[in-house]
């Protein structure tokens, strides 16, 4: 059995993410690249709308990850996490490339999180 | 398992303090490798008293230009490996070293790759993915003030300006190696 708190892949929480860009720019290995664009958001009761970043893409290369951690460790709004699904095998170089919708899909649950101490389980981080 | 802690000898006497630890009961290799440390490089060796459990760190330095050490086959055969490793990897040459074959790089590859001074070639052909910034609504290259970000431990060789790459590769593919 693959314990929860195992360090099988990295996972992304797309409404956590904020297109800082400190991972992609961390990353020792050049392997995550994203897109973003900026958007103004009008609050009610706000002078001034307000400049937000929007996600557009976020691509993980697993084939040139060396699973160190580091992105998970630094992003500030842990939207990034380990989880225990492992089963990444491809047969082309093309398919490890990871996309938001793959690295949503491996999302840890509550109980992996609990038992790693570390960000993920239902929903976005934010969210609770 | 408990450790002996580090231990700091001079290259003249690497041998003799590994065939005293050895006397001792650390009849166990672990691993060897080297840590390049821009004008020296380090050598550690790492080995075990399977009786005690207790483990020992042996670091030695030499100058980067002139990286000789005895061999420590003589006394563990399984440091062989990492001799050969850590020779081809870091341009350390083992006095003694019977089995010089190297281990995964042609011998042709030149450059040690794990020297600092060895370029990636890779950061050459590639463009830093940490470059990218928002783009402004209906604005294509966002925010001019914002100023350009570099990517850290990149030879500056390799960032000439927007052609990221060109120069280098130019280089590299000329022989040049720096
Ligand atoms: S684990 Fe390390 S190599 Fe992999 S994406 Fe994160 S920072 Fe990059
Ligand atoms: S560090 Fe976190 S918030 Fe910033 S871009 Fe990376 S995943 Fe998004």
């Amino acid at each position: 059995m693959i314990p929860g708190e195992a360090h099988g892949t990295i996972a992304l929480s797309a409404s956590a993410c904020t297109s800082c860009m400190i991972c992609v720019r961390e990353c020792p290995t050049w392997c995550i690249e994203l897109d973003s664009h900026t958007e103004q958001v009008s609050e009610p009761g706000a002078r001034r709308p307000k400049t937000v970043n929007v996600l557009d893409a976020f691509r993980i290369d697993f084939g040139l990850c060396m699973y160190c951690g580091i992105c998970v460790d630094l992003c500030p709004f842990d939207a990034l996490a380990w989880s225990p699904e492992h089963d990444l095998a491809s047969t082309t170089a093309a398919g490890l490339v990871h996309g938001i919708e793959e690295l949503e899909s491996t999302w840890p649950s509550a109980d992996c999180a609990a038992e790693a101490g570390t960000p993920g389980g239902d929903g976005s981080p934010s969210d609770s | 398992m408990t450790s002996h802690g580090r231990t700091d000898v001079s290259p003249a006497d690497w041998l003799e303090a590994m065939a005293g630890l050895r006397s001792e009961g650390f009849v166990l290799f672990d691993f060897l490798t080297a840590v390049d440390r821009g004008a020296t490089l380090e050598v550690v060796a790492r080995i075990v008293n399977p009786v005690t459990r207790v483990t020992a760190m042996v670091w030695t330095t030499l100058p980067a230009d002139a990286a000789e050490l005895a061999s420590l086959s003589d006394y563990y055969l399984g440091a062989t490996w990492c001799e050969r490793e850590a020779a081809e990897m870091f341009g350390v040459t083992f006095i003694g070293l019977a089995d010089t074959r190297p281990l995964l790089l042609r011998a042709s590859l030149g450059k040690p790759p794990m020297r600092k001074s060895a370029p990636l070639v890779a950061r050459a052909i590639r463009d830093w993915p940490g470059a990218a910034q928002a783009t402004d609504d209906g604005r294509q290259g966002g925010n001019p003030s914002r100023r350009r970000q570099l990517p850290p431990g990149v030879p500056e060789v390799f960032l000439h300006d927007d052609v990221n790459g060109d120069v280098a590769s130019a280089e590299l593919a000329s022989g040049d190696q720096r």
